[in-house]
């Protein structure tokens, strides 16, 4: 029983992270006042960038480099789209989307054929000393693989940078008003611009998780809505930064108990659970459980006249 | 006075196309680098649209379901309300219309009823789903785009919870390799083709998608309620001391819109499939989203966005089949198409 | 920190020297060949009515916008700012007449923003704004969030953000229309405060009263030109109106319009003065008994409002904005509930209708934002002028354009409404034309026998405000109660027969519209109670 838990909480964490990244990257952008529904397409050429790399280099972390920085174009044409050419953002998400999943599967095809399965040199569990020798717990948290602790670190300089730091200050105020901020003599462009790349930054991270990462190779479609998934867990934290790592770790846990349940004896329709993370958000930003605290200015592009 | 308006419209027109033949020249180039034998691709992709009666009736079904999604997204946009939830929709539209031809007794049914009342369901399954964004756009002001997104993957959820599940629409298991799907529907629900000709598989969808199209233009161009949704677009706190009802019309709004995308849902599986499995709605309700975007609010232009899209896919897939170029190429087309569109509107559309 | 200059050197030379500065926005010309000196350590007031490009010329010192031509000159040196950062690094901060404050954030939050950088130390912060705002005078609670600020706490919020800068000329933009008397008399004080340090302020303003208190220069602006420019002095003041206004009506004509330019104006009887009798029996067109509002944030808004507007009376409501008007004009409009109290007139019960309930009572409602509620600017002139009454137009759900079109024209002659054709789009009209088809659509309502009109002349310019106050006096002539809320005290008093003061959601008093009761109306609005003696 308490293997099974312990079992659970750390693929809990596990399935959280590539949420959890992605997420967190799209809080700075929705803050600044950008959504991105290209979210899901970032992390899945992420994904597919990362395997490449890694499988021409060798090496997780170089392909997990390549990954984060060939999404960077991408993501600087959707903040040109969004914000310089004030397209619908709605519209450029779902475009963008379609590209990436067209490009990814004709790149996939082409390059590693129709059927074989790559697999991919992975990470190596790192054991933080003495932590991970905690009973119980020890090893479901503290025996991950090194993105986890990475990805930590960058989601706690994330809350600390928004809350506590000028560019927070200014990234905030971009989401509320704007004019305000151009007023104040900020660049609304280049905050924007910088939030945008950000994100695409995170997402490509996150999806170089999920390949290289987690189940150490690429197959079509791999994200399968994991980016939508994470614009539901921004909105269900309520754009806080913990908030947001709390949903992640909920909608999770609500992925893991999926493969958990069964052998507990309990069985849940599995689309039950699948469902619950986007039930919550649906109940969340129905402003059921409180405030919604939406940033004012959110898909709105700026204009100054 | 004139002269604007034909330039305007001259405009979008220009940049319209412009963009869909630059997507299709990158198109053309991927195929060319993909392919083995670049003509035996292209002729493939032709064969798919055109190369048979078969074909362009495939095409066309595949369009009619397209166009019944754009109206729906146009029609609530009107308002200024945007339904990107079609996908979702569809789903349920789809379900509810099988469970009525398996279960609902109407197969027996005379004048057709056994397919005209399960369309009636999909459409109705289809407003209400739609209608849930609605309520909470009408009584909490939750952004619609947001709550009809997330309604999508409920609604795709609850199709594939109904397929698994042996007391929904699972067709009885008579063996342990018995896949999850429902039952194949009985043949007086399928809807009937408009000829007698078996190889032209075009199914009276397409009156639907005609006549609605002419209703929905007409109302909203022309109609008191067009205007009334316009207004309420525009600036719902002005229109209410008018005395116009924003929130029974933005809630009229989504009903009709959902019930487009139901429609489109009954009709995919009633006309082509006839049976459930899970994603049985293979992204239609995005590609209908698509078009109803690039229609721009224009009826006429969702018609020939969702002939387009529809012809697009058909010929994507024969190609995949024949010459193993994969579709996903026309992912691409379309996907460039609308970001064009939407890098080049800032240009085209005066307003902002 | 002042600025240790020697006063008598800059004196020679100015701070800012504008010449032949001129702005236009396609053909239309905004600004034209303005020349101005601003000199350190003095108040240059600017003086216009509404349109007269004072906003403008202050964007283009500030950087918002680009002159078209002309040259700038600042401390000596060639000055072109392409956006405020500019304008800022030079030492030039603005006030605008639209707060640029972030509703969600806290006062210390949206003082801070682009002002520091790094990581944030709010309490050394605080502090700073403690000392910061006792120094001027301008007192504020760092922590509290903007959103719960009245709209004066806004406004020294504002002005902080300037201050923090130490600029050397600061820009205010129409600062005193939003505030009560107590309190331009305080911001008068502190702008006094900043010029003794060596800087230099520009104040834009079209209220002749506060010029008189503070200015050392005035330049008046008129239809874009400059037309005046001079140190100020009382003997000057009568120039300076018929400078902003233009030779073209006579002053004696003005004042019994009663604008509000000067405190002093004599109003001498009106023509329609022997109307105006207290004595007349006319019957009750609409009582507001005893109504409260709570808003959504638990504000109380509204208290025990009760006001009875007889037929064919104009009754004034007196007060400076931000006091309940607003939402006293959304109940009246049907747009909210009130939370307790009635509202009806002689055979209609109001108090739950909806608006088009109300419209059929035959309520018509000018409001204080056309752009809010007035209109849908997207819209045609046609759509707008027939916008509460477009189920006549409809016949088995089509719109019937033509009969449209013509019941359109119609008004729009009435009216006046300039509008090259009847389909023109909505926000191609001038303000004062919008205004002009907004009265049209509610005055022509059938049956009408109330019209509430909002802070109808606000923005227009003179003519058009005519036209306005001559159609609100044809109405109540025909028997309709009207309703006229105002912060003009001088167009309160020339229009109205009573008026009752409205302060903090509470009618304070009801006076006679008599220029002998206006200091009292004044101190009332002001929230000084009821008994209140002022030497003349």
């Amino acid at each position: 029983m308490e293997e099974q838990i312990a079992l659970f909480i750390a693929s809990m964490i596990r399935l959280a992270m590539p949420l959890m990244l992605a997420s967190t990257g799209e809080l700075v952008s929705e803050r600044a006042g950008v959504l991105n529904l290209s979210l899901e397409g970032m992390m899945l050429l992420g994904a597919f960038f990362a395997s490449y790399g890694t499988y021409v280099t060798g090496s997780p972390v170089m392909g997990i480099l390549i990954g984060v920085l060939l999404v960077l174009p991408v993501a600087l044409l959707q903040a040109f789209l969004s914000v310089t050419l004030r397209a619908n953002q709605l519209v450029v998400g779902i475009g963008f989307n379609l590209i990436a999943l067209g490009v990814t599967t004709l790149s996939y095809r082409e390059i590693f054929g129709p059927l074989s399965r790559v697999s991919l040199p992975g990470f190596d569990p790192v054991h933080v000393p003495w932590l991970s020798d905690i009973p119980f717990i020890g090893t479901a948290l503290f025996s991950q693989n090194i993105l986890m602790y990475v990805g930590l670190v960058i989601i706690v300089a994330i809350w600390f940078t928004l809350t506590r730091t000028s560019i927070g200050l200014a990234i905030r105020a971009m989401g509320e008003n704007p004019r305000s901020a151009d007023q104040a003599g900020l660049s609304v462009f280049k905050y924007r611009y910088g939030a945008v790349l950000f994100t695409g930054a995170m997402a490509g991270l996150a999806g170089g998780f999920l390949s290289v990462g987690d189940i150490h190779t690429f197959t079509e479609n791999m994200t399968n809505g994991a980016g939508y998934l994470a614009l539901a867990a921004v909105i269900f934290g309520n754009w806080s930064v913990w908030k947001t790592v709390g949903a992640c770790l909920l909608f999770g846990a609500a992925t893991s108990l999926q493969f958990q349940l069964p052998g507990w004896g309990i069985d849940v329709p599995t689309a039950w659970l699948l469902m619950l993370p986007y039930i919550l958000a649906l109940v969340a930003v129905a402003g059921l459980v409180g405030r919604v605290e939406q940033p004012v200015a959110l898909s709105i592009p700026y204009r100054r006249n | 006075m004139m002269k604007n308006y034909f330039n305007e419209h001259a405009q979008v027109l220009l940049t319209t196309f412009g963009a869909v033949f630059l997507a299709l020249m990158i198109g053309l180039l991927l195929v060319y680098l993909t392919a083995d034998d670049f003509s035996d691709a292209l002729v493939a992709f032709f064969d798919g649209m055109f190369g048979s009666t078969y074909a362009v009736g495939a095409s066309l079904n595949r369009a009619v379901t397209l166009a019944l999604v754009g109206m729906g997204f146009v029609f609530a946009s009107r308002a200024n309300l945007v339904n990107v939830g079609g996908e979702g929709q569809i789903a349920m539209g789809g379900i509810f219309a099988a469970a009525m031809a398996l279960y609902g007794g109407v197969s027996d049914l005379p004048l057709g009823l056994a397919w005209i009342l399960p369309l009636i369901i999909g459409t109705l399954a289809g407003s209400f789903w739609c209608g849930i964004a609605g309520v909470l756009k009408v009584q909490r002001g939750t952004n619609e785009v947001i709550s009809t997104l997330l309604l999508i993957f409920i609604g795709l959820l609850v199709v594939y919870w109904s397929v698994q599940s042996d007391s929904l629409l699972r067709k009885p298991r008579t063996n342990s390799s018995t896949l999850p799907e429902s039952a194949e529907i009985p043949e007086s629900t399928m809807l009937p083709y408009l000829m007698d000709d078996s190889s032209l598989t075009l199914h009276v969808g397409l009156l639907f998608a005609v006549i609605f199209a002419v209703i929905i233009w007409i109302l909203l161009n022309k109609g008191e309620l067009g205007f009334r949704l316009r207004a309420i677009g525009l600036n719902d706190i002005a229109s209410r001391r008018a005395g116009i009802s924003a929130k029974r019309d933005m809630m009229l709004a989504m009903f009709v819109s959902g019930g487009f995308s139901g429609l489109a849902g009954a009709i995919m599986i009633l006309g082509e499939q006839w049976y459930v499995t899970a994603g049985f709605s293979s992204g239609y309700g995005f590609d209908g989203l698509v078009a109803g975007l690039l229609a721009r609010g224009s009826v006429p232009g969702v018609l020939m966005a969702a002939l387009f899209f529809g012809f697009l896919r058909s010929g994507g897939l024969t190609m995949e089949m024949m010459s193993g170029v994969p579709s996903a190429v026309v992912y691409i087309i379309q996907g460039l198409v609308v970001v064009f569109i939407a890098g080049a509107s800032r240009f085209a559309d005066k307003r902002d | 920190m002042a600025i240790t200059n020697d006063v008598n050197e800059l004196d020679k030379v100015p701070l800012l020297r504008l010449k032949s500065i001129g702005k236009k926005y396609g053909e239309f010309s905004a600004l034209d060949d303005v020349e101005l000196d601003i000199f350190s350590g003095r108040i240059h007031c600017m003086l216009g009515e509404n349109g007269a490009g004072k906003s403008t010329l202050c964007k283009i010192i500030y950087g918002e916008e680009v002159a078209s031509s002309g040259s700038m000159l600042y401390a000596g040196n060639d000055y072109e700012p392409l956006a405020p950062a500019d304008a800022l690094a030079n030492g030039i901060a603005m006030v605008h007449q639209h707060f640029s404050l972030i509703h969600n954030m806290s006062v210390y939050e949206n003082l801070m923003l682009g002002y520091v950088s790094g990581v944030l130390d709010v309490a050394e912060f605080v502090s700073y704004l403690i000392n910061l705002s006792k120094r001027y005078g301008l007192d504020i609670d760092p922590y509290s969030r903007v959103s719960e600020l009245s709209v004066g706490q806004q406004q020294r919020v504002e002005i902080l953000k300037c201050l923090m800068r130490e600029p050397r000329l600061l820009i205010l933009d129409e600062p005193t229309a939003v505030l009560l008397p107590d309190e331009i008399d305080a911001l008068l004080t502190t702008c006094k405060q900043i010029v003794a340090e060596g800087r230099s302020i520009v104040l834009v303003t079209h209220k002749l009263a506060e010029i008189s208190r503070v200015a050392d220069e005035v330049t008046v602006l008129r239809g874009g030109k400059q037309v005046m420019q001079c140190e100020f002095s009382e003997e000057q003041v009568d120039a300076m109106i018929s400078a902003m206004i233009g030779s073209e009506i006579a002053i004696s004509d003005l004042r019994l319009a009663g604008l509000s330019l000067a405190e002093n104006i004599d109003v001498i009887a009106t023509t329609n003065n022997d109307e105006k009798s207290a004595d007349r029996k006319a019957s009750q067109c609409m009582i507001i008994d005893d109504l409260s509002f709570v808003d959504e944030r638990g504000n109380q808004c509204l208290s025990n409002i009760t006001l009875e507007i007889k037929a064919g009376e104009i009754h004034g409501l007196a007060g400076v904005e931000g006091n309940g008007q607003t939402e006293l004009g959304d109940i009246l409009a049907g747009l909210s509930m009130p939370t307790s109290g009635r509202l009806y007139m002689p055979d209609f019960e109001l108090t739950h209708a909806t608006p088009s309930q109300i419209t059929a009572a035959g309520v018509g409602i000018v409001p204080e934002n056309r752009h809010r509620v007035g209109c849908i600017e997207e819209l045609d002139l046609t759509e707008n002028l027939l916008l509460s009454s477009i189920k006549n137009y409809s016949r088995f759900g089509l719109l019937n354009r033509k009969a449209m079109r013509d019941a359109a024209k119609i008004l729009i002659d009435r009216f006046d409404v300039r509008a090259p054709s009847a389909d023109v789009g909505f926000n191609n009209l001038s303000g004062g034309n919008q205004q002009k088809a907004v009265l049209a659509r509610e005055i022509s309502i059938e049956s009408l026998r109330f019209l509430l009109a909002a802070h109808p002349t606000r923005g227009l310019d003179i003519g058009a405000v005519f036209a306005v106050y001559e159609h609100i006096r044809n109405s109540a002539k025909a028997g309709v109660g009207v309703l006229l809320i105002s912060s003009e005290l001088d167009e309160l008093i020339a229009v109205c027969e009573k008026i009752s003061v409205i302060y903090r959601g509470q009618i304070v008093g009801t006076l006679p519209a008599d220029p002998q009761y206006r200091d009292q109306i004044g101190a009332l609005m002001s929230g000084s109670g009821i008994q209140q003696r002022h030497s003349a």
